[in-house]
């Protein structure tokens, strides 16, 4: 199991960077509205009604599915942030030892969340 | 010129006699111009004979006087003792098993740094390549080129960095703060032809991957060479080589 | 005096000549700001975990029908759910602002003959290219464009 994660790092860490950098880009605007503004009535939510959140978050461009793509990168990257930086966490706090496992559970827990996320936004 | 006396708190530990590390405090009567080292020197010299801590070159070119003072990793020969209050306390370095008193060992180090082969790697020397120099003699380098590395060459080996990383303390295999600056310094240096070889040394175990980028080595660096922008750029290149390796195939470089 | 780091950190290859007393780490790391200040940044991992799981049910009830998407944009008025909200963007700012200072000087020098941009370019760039994008994403979600 060391040796998987070790042979993985390179692919986590660029998960993780992506995390991030989408984590912070996308993720700000969709926590403000939809989880602030819209809630608090600040911004109306009939803007994401039924009829006009299936529209927007199916909108294609040149042929592709860009608003599914950006939307399942909005929802997945930001769970490889998560594990990393948890995991990181954790070995800081004195779980050098334990972290192959700890680091395995977590990244585990991303996979299943990428996964969902994939079916989430595939099921629009 | 008026003294000031300072309590000064000394680690020590002698693995003939002691269980574990121990402090000893001592009345030290301070100059206002002196340093740690020199109230170190002073303990030595005139209160307690059997203090070791080692140093050289008093002006922070040597590596060799590294301390935790009031818990933060100091070149001491570098540290005004003004800068503490009535009580200062040396430890040796953190995350070093410790030989006795203020020494740490440094092997561990060594070791790391060796594994980074941190020399310029070439398939062929330039006096030998006859097909590609069309004379024999030095490689030149821009200064632009100069440039790229110097910082991460400025390295002094004081191991301050590895005493303030989260990750050195938590994971032994971690190569570490310094001993990946010293190889990415090889990687951006023009002469060398070592860098996929690194990057896969970078990849294996003591993975630069374990850096957190808490950035406190760059915080501690006395010679301001940065080693977490370097930790950190030779993560961006590592992956670079990795997916370039799944995806093209490698013709054998011939590099030992 | 000092706490106790892993037992076996930056030992020597082979065991020295004379016993060693374990690697140590200073009692005061904890406390220091800088510290904390990161150990809070690797926190907000957690913050994130919980953005995108939540996200993905949200996304998943869309799937689900209309009566199941408004009953979904309903829960999400209980003022948990908004006290959640605005922890995870303060746990987004916090950490955007640390990345962003940090950012720059993890570019590799050259990548071929192409030179990154100055540092401190890159870093108010980074802010620049945020709230832009934050703003397009406030536009669209709130039925401005798109």
């Amino acid at each position: 199991m060391k040796t998987l994660l070790l042979k993985l790092e390179p692919i986590i860490w660029f998960l993780f960077g992506q995390g991030i950098m989408i984590g912070t880009m996308l993720l700000t605007g969709w926590i403000l509205v939809l989880g602030i503004l819209m809630p608090l009535g600040l911004v109306d939510p009939v803007h994401l009604n039924y009829v006009r959140a299936q529209q927007l978050f199916t909108t294609r461009f040149l042929g592709l599915p860009i608003a599914q793509l950006l939307l399942a990168a909005l929802l997945i990257l930001p769970l490889w942030k998560g594990a990393h930086h948890v995991r990181s966490l954790l070995i800081d706090l004195g779980g050098g030892e334990r972290d192959w496992i700890v680091g395995s559970v977590l990244y585990l827990v991303a996979i299943i969340g990428s996964v969902m996320g994939i079916g989430a936004v595939a099921g629009i | 010129m008026s003294t000031t006396e300072k309590t000064i708190v000394i680690s020590r530990f002698d693995p003939d006699k002691d269980e574990a590390p121990y402090t000893q405090a001592f009345q030290v009567p301070c100059d206002p111009s002196w340093k740690v080292l020199d109230a170190v020197n002073f303990i030595k010299d005139e209160l307690d004979a059997t203090v070791s801590h080692r140093w050289s070159c008093r002006m922070a070119v040597c590596g060799s006087c590294g301390m935790m003072v009031n818990g933060e990793p100091k070149l001491t020969c570098k540290t005004a003792l003004d800068e503490y209050g009535d009580r200062v306390e040396i430890e040796p370095l953190a995350n070093f098993p410790i030989v006795r008193d203020l020494v740490v060992e440094l092997d561990g180090f060594m070791h790391k740094f060796e594994r980074v082969k941190p020399w310029i790697k070439r398939v062929k020397e330039r006096a030998e390549d006859m097909e590609n120099f069309n004379q024999k003699g030095t490689y030149s380098q821009s200064a632009e080129e100069l440039g790229r590395f110097k910082q991460f060459s400025m390295c002094i080996n004081c191991m301050l960095c590895y005493s303030a990383c989260p990750v050195v303390a938590n994971e032994p295999e971690f190569l570490g703060p310094a001993a990946i600056a010293l190889g990415h310094r090889y990687n951006l240096d023009t002469r060398d032809e070592g860098t996929e070889e690194r990057h896969e040394i970078f990849r294996g175990e003591g993975t630069v991957f374990s850096c957190s980028y808490a950035n406190e080595c760059s915080e501690v660096c006395p010679k301001g060479v940065d080693p977490a922008a370097a930790v950190n750029q030779a993560k961006f290149g590592a992956v670079i080589d990795w997916a370039k390796g799944l995806v093209l195939p490698r013709a054998p470089r011939g590099l030992d | 005096m000092a706490g106790l780091a892993h037992p076996e950190a930056m030992a020597p290859p082979k065991p020295g000549r004379t016993r060693t007393a374990p690697p140590r780490m200073p009692r005061t790391w904890w406390t220091a700001p800088r510290i904390r200040t990161y150990l809070l940044f690797d926190a907000t991992g957690i913050l994130y975990i919980l953005v995108g799981f939540l996200g993905i049910k949200i996304v998943s009830r869309l799937g689900q029908g209309p009566i199941a998407w408004q009953a979904q944009m309903k829960a999400l008025e209980n003022p948990i759910y908004i006290a959640f909200h605005v922890l995870a963007l303060a746990s987004v700012v916090f950490v955007a602002v640390r990345f962003f200072r940090l950012f720059p000087k993890a570019q590799p020098p050259a990548i071929g003959p192409a030179k990154p941009p100055p540092g401190n370019v890159i870093h108010a760039g980074l802010y620049v290219v945020w709230l832009g994008l934050t703003l397009l994403v406030c536009l669209a979600l709130a039925g401005v464009i798109l």
